[in-house]
């Protein structure tokens, strides 16, 4: 699943480090999740969209 | 930075390869009857004194959760509580004419720590509050679990047909853990290629 995490992120001036601390994850599952190697769980998919104060699917997109 | 200094901060990669290499190296001496029982034994305790540094450095690591080490203390405890427990198991039935109960009772002398081990594998996994971590682990069991597979397999078959010597079952458990290992590695490696660190 494709996402835009990492340009909402860059919109923000936010590491890695700075998504993970926020979303209480590792660096190693943001970066998994932008990358496309690891879809998350809904609730953590809930936890993105709440951060980002944004739907779900207009952050998670249908490859 | 000292000599150890500089010691204390390799990467576990450094500290397991050693280990590798060590129980290896123990594990043909034995197989190969250059030494016995108890030398091998003697020889493994110093191999397993890696496993110290090995978590400490693993601790401090990029995937170290709280739930990661606990494992790895979890584990460290039960690995010299295996060999204490192998140790005296093997002492006592090679010192005394044993009954079978008493048999059965210092034989589960290193089998409980075993236990601890795997009770430690699925603490992990319902301790691990970080979902992708939770997920590198258990696709990493199931390369372990397939390694085991297919060797069972491979050896019970050649030695129905004679071909290779009987081997004891307890090999599961330390080819399980290769295995963890080998699945950690391939997804680290995996990362590398992907330019994550």
């Amino acid at each position: 699943m494709k996402n835009r995490l990492k340009v909402l992120r860059a919109e923000r001036d936010w590491s890695q480090q700075d998504l993970a601390d926020r979303l209480e994850v590792s660096r190693q599952s943001v970066n998994a999740i932008e990358k496309g190697r690891y879809d998350p769980s809904l609730p953590l998919a809930f936890r993105i969209a709440e951060l980002f104060a944004m739907p779900i699917e207009s952050i998670f997109l249908k490859d | 930075m000292t000599g150890s200094a500089a010691a204390t901060g390799r990467p576990t990669r450094f500290w397991l390869i050693l280990y590798a290499i060590g129980s290896v190296a123990v594990a043909t001496l034995k197989l190969t009857d250059a030494i016995d029982g108890v030398t091998a034994l003697i020889l493994f305790a110093g191999v397993m004194a890696l496993l110290i540094p090995m978590v400490r450095a693993a601790g401090r690591g990029p995937c170290a959760s709280p739930a990661t080490r606990r494992y790895n203390r979890r584990i460290l405890i039960a690995s010299f509580g295996y060999l204490l427990g192998l140790g005296a198991a093997i002492a006592l039935w090679h010192s005394y004419e044993l009954s079978d109960p008493l048999i059965f009772l210092i034989a589960l002398l290193p089998v409980l720590p075993t236990f601890a081990m795997i009770w430690a594998m699925a603490r992990y996994v319902i301790e691990e509050g970080d979902e992708y971590l939770r997920h590198r682990t258990i696709m990493a069991a199931l390369v372990a679990t397939e390694l085991v597979l297919a060797l069972g397999i491979f050896w019970g078959f050649l030695e129905m047909f004679g071909l290779v010597p009987h081997v004891w079952a307890w090999w599961v458990l330390p080819a399980w853990a290769l295995g963890l290992g080998v699945g950690q590695g391939l997804q680290v490696l995996r990362d590398r290629r992907e330019g994550e660190e």
